[in-house]
């Protein structure tokens, strides 16, 4: 396979190419599903194909084949080679690349469980197991569905490029997720989609207390449908629950931290940035608006030492003390604002172009208590979880919707509300902030940019976090 | 590359057979394709991808095993089988097994290549120009979009004896204007590439956003909404996907509590899935398990005509399959909503207090039961007041539930526009649509 990439290499610098990179990608999936404990079918894959990228006259040309063989490849560098050229007719700005230390290394993430150390009839009777140990604990409502699935992938990549890059990395990955309906004619039905994931392998099913935590909810949700009343209309203090805080950094610092999306690259798709180019150093939010996007935590969902243009990763820190502080890089951005990359450049598979992304972003925490948070609450609302979320394309106005969410009162949990929508704009959420607890916790996702749109793996997380003064809305 | 896909693909089902497997379906997928991806009005990266992907369908027992592959070697291919030979010894027979189908005469659908576009493959330079320079015929300050085409080969053989194959083409191309505070976003999903098509993408985006370019804040509440083909085909594949009988079975569907007769939206309503149809990209003659596709409505005059199935899902529920599969899921394959007789002017003239939205995006889903949703307007939104447009505004949610936004269709559009794009994946023939007494929601603070 390595022939083939430096074959390409040589092949696209003969035409006269000034940047030319090749990539191996391999993704292979194996997925249990099942329904109310029982398995429907076993699904998978392998894909594995050659990304080749060609700078030529300020154009970039991307072509792909997964036919692995010397003239498929030898034809994608030359309709690579040839789309630059004809384009670089159409070229304002010519794409150039800054300067980068490229990294010659291997490296692999290495399970404490391998996948196989558990038989695939044991991996089975886990989902049966989670269906057996949660189908009645309601009393009053029922689950009518149950779904299940488990994946274990592989994602195994060579990098090669013309200024000497040589990466070679093996990254597993294991994953759970639900579908749990529970439903009581009465008042409705209440919906959870839960996934888990990381990198490493099955050490992760007994960290995940899966049984036990899908069990709680089911019997939390009944309570929700039965019990839950309307949240308070006037603004209160609500604290936001670190899977929702998760997602909030996600959402509207990291995508708005990404250079590319600031300069307009994705303006017709995921959208532009209320980041303008010169807002380094601008204020977002308080002293306790720190939020890390760091690829390198161990056995996270969106690990990586290296990224697609052979740049070493490392964390970056984009909102620091309340200040936009560092923003995402590729070489193409970094050298619009003359800067160093800070090795952002992702592509989930061969078919992808590597684009700017995120790899796994959180709030910093804390050291107080969660209890803490809640002492000097006199009414307020805790919003545990969520299903519904969505924000503007600019990342400014957002919106999530509690699933699992009490009344705060006297600075105790009291009874359940439903449905509270925190409907807030990003600077509104940064300068709200009136304390975070020490409890960091990261939840994996698929996070899609780009055209054809391109899912990585992530993490999002943080802690829990109180915000001053907030005016709820509710769904009805 | 008839005759090479599918002498692979009744190897393939031969060789599953000789391995032991009761039943097999292979289908492989070949394509070429091209995007130019435009921003700041200029190409931002030309990309051209090859590809050839083998899917397989195997059930031993009433086990089922699906498993996708990219090698076209026969010798790899069979260690593959043999390995999920041994694979299917460990599992449990599925509840949703029925055999496959047997083939039936499948009548080829007319017209699905257009050799424009093969040749647009090669070069794609040219439609990128159009747009670029249509766009910019209004004073706008810069456009970003793509345009994408593609050529694309399907064969599927069945341990049943059936034996298909059909090539078609497809243009993709959307543009986005900005014109100061101002945007626009408008889009085209085709068999058949058109310099008139793409210069309409552009040119009504530009004027979208030269309509839209000094917003003013926009005020949350109740009104009457016209939705654009845009922002309709959008909700409406999300619909589309809840009336898959999978959809419904894994209890993430509006539908999991109607039966088919139910009233579940406006009379003036019908969305058909519009498989037959050769003019809409996504039509096709025939479906995964080999079965010949059916245009028919998913809901006829409001009431629910039929959900989407598969053998397997039509097994479950006691009905027929309707040439929807997906091995394990149904899917439509291109939607078409019937016209109305409003002009947009009508429209607007019949809202006393409401908005005209051009464009959406992040849909998403409290509960799929109960179809609780919001999604966040993008580009030109205007404030209608007596029946006349008044002002830009910025963005707003509309936050409701999709059973009362489809309960409240009022009236439907003259004209048909086909929309693909990010948000609306399902290739979508559809006019302009209002609907009345809907919530809209924005941030408290």
């Amino acid at each position: 396979m390595e022939d083939l990439l430096f074959s390409a290499i040589s092949f696209a610098e003969k035409l006269g190419a000034k940047y030319v990179e090749a990539r191996y990608h391999r993704n292979s999936l194996t997925q249990l599903s099942a329904r109310n404990g029982t398995l429907l079918g076993i699904g998978g894959g392998v894909f594995e194909g050659i990304a080749i990228r060609v700078l030529y006259g300020g154009a970039l040309g991307f072509s792909s084949t997964n036919i692995l063989n010397k003239d498929s490849v030898k034809e994608a560098v030359k309709t690579a080679f040839d789309n630059a050229k004809a384009h670089s007719r159409l070229m304002k700005s010519p794409i150039k690349f800054v300067d980068s230390n490229m990294g010659h290394v291997k490296y692999d993430v290495i399970p404490d469980k391998n996948f196989d150390s558990m038989d695939l009839e044991e991996k089975i009777g886990m989902l049966n197991e989670l269906w057996k140990n949660v189908k009645d604990v309601t009393t009053e409502a029922k689950i009518p569905v149950f779904f299940t699935y488990y994946s274990e992938s592989v994602e195994e990549k060579i990098i090669i490029n013309s200024d000497g890059a040589y990466i070679r990395s093996r990254v597993p990955r294991i994953g759970v997720g639900y579908n749990l309906v529970v439903l009581y004619p009465q008042k409705g039905s209440i919906q959870r989609f839960f996934s888990y994931g990381a990198s490493g392998g099955l050490e992760w099913l007994r960290e995940w207390n899966l049984s036990e935590n899908i069990v709680d909810e089911a019997k939390t949700y009944e309570k929700v449908l039965i019990e839950g009343k309307k949240p308070p209309e006037e603004p209160i203090d609500v604290i936001v629950g670190s899977e929702i805080v998760g997602l909030i950094v996600h959402e509207s610092c990291g995508h708005p931290s990404e250079a590319d999306r600031i300069l307009g690259r994705e303006a017709a798709q995921a959208g532009k940035s209320f980041i303008k180019p010169e807002m380094i150093g601008q204020r977002i939010g308080n002293n306790y608006a720190t939020v890390i996007d760091d690829p390198t935590i161990p056995k996270s969902q969106g690990f990586y030492l290296y990224d697609e243009e052979g740049v070493p990763a490392r964390a970056r820190y984009l909102y620091k003390e309340g200040v936009i502080n560092e923003f995402l890089h590729n070489r193409w951005t970094a050298s619009i604002f003359n800067t160093e990359s800070n090795g952002a450049a992702r592509a989930s598979n061969f078919y992808g172009e590597p684009i700017i992304r995120m790899a796994n972003t959180y709030l910093k925490p804390g050291n107080m208590e969660f209890e803490e948070l809640l002492e000097d609450v006199k009414i307020g609302v805790y919003m545990k979880s969520y299903m519904e979320w969505n924000i503007d394309d600019e990342r400014w106005s957002q919106r999530y919707v509690g699933l699992e969410s009490y009344l705060i009162e006297n600075g105790e949990l009291k009874e359940f509300v439903r449905n509270p929508a925190l409907e807030i704009t990003t600077k509104s959420f940064y300068s709200n902030i009136d304390g975070v607890d020490k409890n960091l916790k990261f939840y994996a996702g698929m996070c899609g940019k780009g055209e054809p749109a391109q899912g990585v793996p992530v993490w999002f997380g943080g802690p829990n976090v109180k915000l001053k003064n907030i005016r709820l809305r509710v769904v009805a | 590359m008839r005759d090479e896909l599918l002498s692979l693909t009744k190897n393939v089902v031969e060789k599953a057979l000789t391995s032991g497997f009761d039943e097999a379906a292979v289908k492989i997928s070949s394509f070429k394709s091209a995007m130019v991806k435009i921003a700041n009005s200029e190409p931002s990266v030309i990309q051209n991808w090859r590809y050839i992907g083998v899917e397989m369908y195997l059930a031993k027992d009433k086990r089922l095993l699906m498993f996708s592959t990219q090698t076209t070697s026969l010798d790899e291919l069979s260690r593959v089988i043999n390995n999920l030979f041994e694979t299917s010894q460990k599992l449990s027979p599925s509840p949703i097994y029925s055999p496959l189908p047997e083939p039936e005469k499948i009548e080829p659908l007319p017209d699905t290549v257009d050799k424009k576009i093969i040749d647009a493959i090669n070069d794609p330079s040219r439609p990128a120009e159009i747009l670029i320079e249509a766009s910019h015929r209004s004073k706008i300050d810069y456009i970003a979009g793509m345009v994408s085409l593609s050529y694309n080969e399907k064969a599927l053989s069945t341990s049943k004896g059936a034996d298909l194959y059909e090539d078609s083409t497809f243009l993709e191309s959307y543009i986005r204007a900005f014109s100061g505070e101002g945007s626009g976003q408008w889009a085209v999903g085709s068999r058949y590439l058109s310099e008139k098509k793409l210069e309409e993408v552009a040119v009504t985006a530009s004027e979208f956003a030269q309509k839209a370019k000094n917003p003013e804040e926009g005020i949350p509440d109740k009104y009457d909404i016209i939705l654009s083909p845009m922002v309709a085909g959008n909700l409406l594949n999300v619909v589309a996907r809840m009336s898959s009988a999978f959809s419904v079975f894994m209890g993430s569907s509006i539908f999991m509590r109607r039966r088919v007769g139910d009233k579940v939206a406006s009379e003036s309503f019908t969305l058909y899935d519009d498989a037959r149809n050769p003019e809409l990209a996504g039509s096709t003659a025939f479906d995964d398990e080999g079965l010949p596709t059916i245009s028919k409505p998913i809901i006829h005059k409001g009431l629910l005509n039929t959900l989407l199935h598969n053998s397997k899902t039509a097994s479950l529920m006691k009905t027929k399959s309707t040439g929807n599969a997906g091995w394990l899921f149904p899917r439509a394959w291109t939607l078409r909503v019937e016209l109305g007789d409003a002009s947009l002017d009508e429209m607007i003239s019949e809202v006393k207090k409401g908005i005209l939205v051009t464009n959406n995006w992040y849909t998403r889903l409290q509960n799929n039961v109960e179809g609780i949703f919001s999604t966040i307007t993008r580009d030109a939104l205007f404030y209608i007041e007596n029946g006349e447009i008044k002002r830009p505004w910025k963005k707003l949610r509309i936050a409701d539930t999709l059973p009362r936004l489809l309960q409240n269709i009022y009236m439907l559009g003259k004209e048909y526009y086909d929309i693909k794009w990010w948000e609306v994946d399902i290739p979508t023939r559809l006019p302009y649509i209002l609907v009345k007494d809907i919530k809209t929601s924005k941030h408290t603070t």
